[in-house]
């Protein structure tokens, strides 16, 4: 379990890593190195740390704690074929975490981090809608059930497409520099991870990357079945490499406007659903 | 905060991460608890690791406030 964690964590920054690199070199830059992630997460951990004056110590330091304890979480649940509503309630607390980070320094920029991140709360509407549709089908939330339909039914991505574009739409919104990233945007420094440096910052690094391999990981396991390992891996490879290019070509969203087409999508895939449930 | 509380910090944390591990290994731990162990002792072995190279012991600073 240890060599999965560990191999979980420097995978997915190894990802973040590619996925600075390909959006770099799309828009004709030379980019950071591929493993740039990885050594973020190291230097960090060499920085000069200490808390600062006016945050809350106790929730500063916590929620670093939380934020990588429900991700370990996260990835456990998803490699022992766990509910996908347990990864679902994790989604969700990963919110009140960006907010804890944003609300607990007393830094302006932070606070305002973390308000961008509850009001992007109706990213979680597409993610709750795709499980909707996938329990439909499935008759189980179990991730081990779902991957045994898919042996038997073929993989859900061909059967509820749109189910898989809404959770696409997820790892978009959670991925850095995409058209959804208003809660780490420039004009508010680094957002709600303004003021957690040196050894916070590595911690948040840690989850970043557990994040990114267990969201990764979900939609495979959810929309493809079960494939051999290095299979998963190629397929990370090549969703990330998707998204990048999203992120890449697309702006910024304003949060209003970030906000609108997250809500949009969402009542597409509740429209979807409701279909769905009465058709089948 | 004291480097030998985060050293005893981190010491525990990934004593209590691999006995946690080895136990499963061995079948008499099961999987669950094992998952819990790490959950716990993860974190606080991540944080304990960094202090105990950088913090620092005297006073704070202030947050970043603006240009």
């Amino acid at each position: 379990m240890i060599a999965e964690l560990l191999f979980a964590t420097f995978f997915g920054l190894l990802l973040l890593g590619i996925h600075r690199k390909v959006i770099a070199r799309i828009q004709r830059r030379p980019g950071p190195p591929v493993w740039q992630e990885i050594l973020h997460m190291l230097k960090f951990s060499f920085k000069t740390t200490w808390v600062p004056n006016t945050a809350s110590a106790a929730l500063f330091v916590g929620v670093v704690l939380v934020a990588i304890g429900i991700w370990t979480a996260a990835l456990f649940v998803v490699t022992s074929g766990g509910s996908l509503l347990v990864i679902f309630a994790i989604y969700m607390l990963h919110k009140i975490v960006e907010h804890g980070f944003g609300l607990s320094s007393g830094s302006p920029y932070g606070k305002f981090g973390g308000v961008r991140s509850v009001i992007s709360a109706a990213s979680e509407i597409p993610l709750i809608v795709s499980v909707a549709a996938i329990a439909i089908f499935t008759k189980s939330l179990l991730i081990s059930d779902i991957v045994a339909y898919q042996t038997l039914h073929g993989p859900l991505l061909l059967t509820i497409p749109p189910a898989a574009v809404a959770m696409y739409v997820v790892l978009i919104s959670k991925m850095p520099f995409g058209p959804f990233s208003i809660v780490e945007s420039k004009e508010l420094v680094s957002g709600y991870k303004t003021e957690h440096f040196g050894v916070w910052r590595a911690g948040l690094e840690i989850c970043n990357g557990l994040k990114t391999y267990v969201l990764l990981l979900t939609f495979i396991l959810v929309f493809a079945g079960g494939l051999p390992f290095w299979l998963i891996l190629l397929a990370m490879l090549l969703i990330t490499l998707s998204l990048s290019f999203v992120c890449a070509l697309s702006p910024m969203l304003s949060p209003y406007d970030s906000v609108t087409i997250q809500t949009i999508i969402a009542g597409l895939m509740v429209a979807y659903v409701a279909i769905l449930g009465v058709v089948s | 905060m004291k480097k030998q509380h985060t050293l005893a910090l981190t010491l525990i944390a990934a004593g209590s991460g691999i006995a946690a591990s080895a136990l499963n290994m061995m079948h008499i731990l099961p999987d669950w608890a094992c998952a819990g162990v790490l959950v716990t002792a993860f974190p606080l072995f991540v944080l304990g690791l960094g202090l105990y190279w950088m913090a620092r012991e005297g006073e704070a600073d202030i947050p970043f406030l603006g240009y």
